[in-house]
């Protein structure tokens, strides 16, 4: 008994896309090879790893690599490619630019759509925060303390404003 | 601007197993898909354990029901009586920052022992309490089962884990369920014959295989416990905090103030295949108080009821012992409380 592919409207960082799923494809698969927006990486697969973290329309973090795409039916989501907007880099870009929070790379689309959420949570986020919203992303080069100074620097500038 | 996208798959292996995904609007038509549906259903809610698992081709469901957004599971209120209800589809994120929920911060601190923050938006409270048990010789891929060989999860009488043992002793993994054991709680089953009630205590079998009595037809809907003013401890064992399996979790409540107590409830997690209830260890503090005499008196108790002990994960050893530890910690918590 195979499974049936069904048609699917995906409204991704504002743009609306109509395709046929099939039920084998993750959010993720879809999000890479159909929809063709490469910046979401595959780590772990697992749940463990946090790299292909995408935001959901409340602007919270999920796994994509851990949701059938047809779950996501009629649904708008963020990648990372969502996060510059015309030409203009997220202040959470900018800020892993400034503080070096980025090494090979390859977790950082995870990463910052993670740090994205616990902004999005919280403009003033807490220390506990910032750890808790953090933790399920792994960057296996370096570590989390110059991302967290990152998130700390937006933070504190939203606290200003 | 709409786009199309043109249909483009990767290799079969990468993909889920072959199956039909269906979501029907309410729990009336689910219940339905449920009953007249031949072949093996799999419940989707969060997805997080369940599409792990097919991941693993360890899941390979002719057909997936997603019931993620049934109005039906959701909710989180007090009825009439004080009996706190709480929606079987809400999402750990949202249970735990819930005022109602926070009244109790033992049963919040086990919403947030699970996972990350990125898989609890995403995890359920009835799919936390109804994860599939795991063990080392079944959690892997395909490839490795078959080169082990199969076991009594996969379809052959034989356990890797425990040789003499004749069925699967596959650990529970939820962090939730002890929590909501330690508060007395039930869990509402409903099946198009209509609904029942059965208390989480009497929930979960020896069984790793079948480890829970929901029957196919059913979905868990709700999770009832009685209002109540006891203190609860609550703690989780764990390699890394924030996103790992515990090595053990404990859940434990007491009515009363310091020493003083007249009832006590303990619930070890994650040792075996089901949470176990401290019957005889819970008696001691209900009929000695909390003070250090009464507390060793009860540690010593632990190991007996705690039954047979596996090497999954951690040797039976370090299990028998972190138990003791837990139990002496969580009740001088307790105390504190």
């Amino acid at each position: 008994m195979a499974g049936k592919r069904q048609v699917m409207m995906l409204t991704i960082n504002g743009d609306d896309y109509e395709m046929l799923v099939s039920p084998r494809q993750t959010l993720l698969d879809v999000i890479r090879d159909q929809v063709g927006l490469t910046g979401t990486k595959e780590g772990c697969t697992t749940g463990s790893c946090g790299v292909c973290t995408i935001n959901n329309d409340r602007g919270e973090a999920v796994l994509s690599c851990l949701t059938p795409a047809l779950e996501w039916q009629g649904k708008a989501i963020t990648t990372i490619e969502g996060l510059e907007v015309n030409g203009e880099l997220d202040a959470l870009q900018n800020a892993f630019l400034d503080y070096g929070a980025v090494q090979c790379g390859f977790c950082t689309p995870g990463v910052l759509m993670s740090a994205r959420a616990v902004i999005n949570g919280s403009g003033r986020p807490s220390e506990e925060d910032i750890n808790d919203g953090m933790a399920g992303v792994l960057c296996r080069c370096t570590g989390h303390i110059k991302v967290k100074e990152a998130i700390r620097n937006v933070a504190s500038y939203n606290n200003k404003t | 601007m709409l786009t199309a996208c043109a249909a483009r798959t990767r290799a079969a292996p990468m993909l889920l197993p072959d199956h039909e995904f269906s979501k029907p609007a309410n729990l009336q038509d689910s219940l339905a898909k449920l009953a007249n549906t031949s072949g093996e259903i799999k419940l989707l809610a969060g997805g997080t354990d369940v599409i792990f698992n097919m991941r693993g081709r360890l899941f390979n469901p002719d057909v997936l029901l997603s019931i993620s957004e049934l109005p039906e599971l959701q909710g989180i209120e007090q009825l009439a009586d004080g009996t706190v209800s709480l929606g079987a589809g809400c999402r750990l994120t949202e249970l735990e920052r819930h005022p109602l929920v926070r009244q109790y911060p033992g049963l919040a601190a086990g919403f947030r022992a699970v996972a990350s923050r990125h898989v609890r938006n995403m995890a359920t409270l009835g799919g936390n309490l109804n994860l599939d048990t795991r063990c080392w010789y079944a959690n892997q891929t395909a490839e490795w089962r078959e080169a082990k060989g199969r076991c009594l999860k996969t379809g052959l009488k034989v356990c890797h884990a425990i040789k003499s043992s004749d069925i699967c002793v596959a650990l529970n993994a939820s962090d939730v369920a002890p929590a909501l054991l330690a508060l007395d709680a039930s869990v509402v089953l409903a099946s198009l014959k209509g609904e029942r009630t059965v208390k989480l205590a009497d929930y979960y079998t020896d069984d790793g295989v079948e480890h829970t009595v929901r029957r196919p037809d059913e979905i868990m809907v709700r999770v009832l416990f009685p209002k109540n003013s006891d203190r609860m401890a609550y703690i989780k064992e764990t390699a890394r905090k924030g996103n790992d399996f515990a090595y053990a979790t404990i859940a434990a409540s007491a009515d009363g103030q310091g020493q003083q107590c007249s009832r006590a409830r303990i619930v070890l997690g994650s040792l075996t295949t089901r949470p176990v209830l401290l019957l005889k260890t819970a008696t001691v503090i209900g009929e000695r108080g909390l003070d250090d005499a009464a507390i060793e008196a009860a540690v010593t108790e632990v190991r007996d009821e705690l039954g047979a002990l596996t090497n999954l994960y951690t040797p039976a050893a370090y299990k028998g012992r972190i138990a003791r530890v837990l139990v002496r910690k969580a009740l001088l918590q307790l105390r504190e409380l």
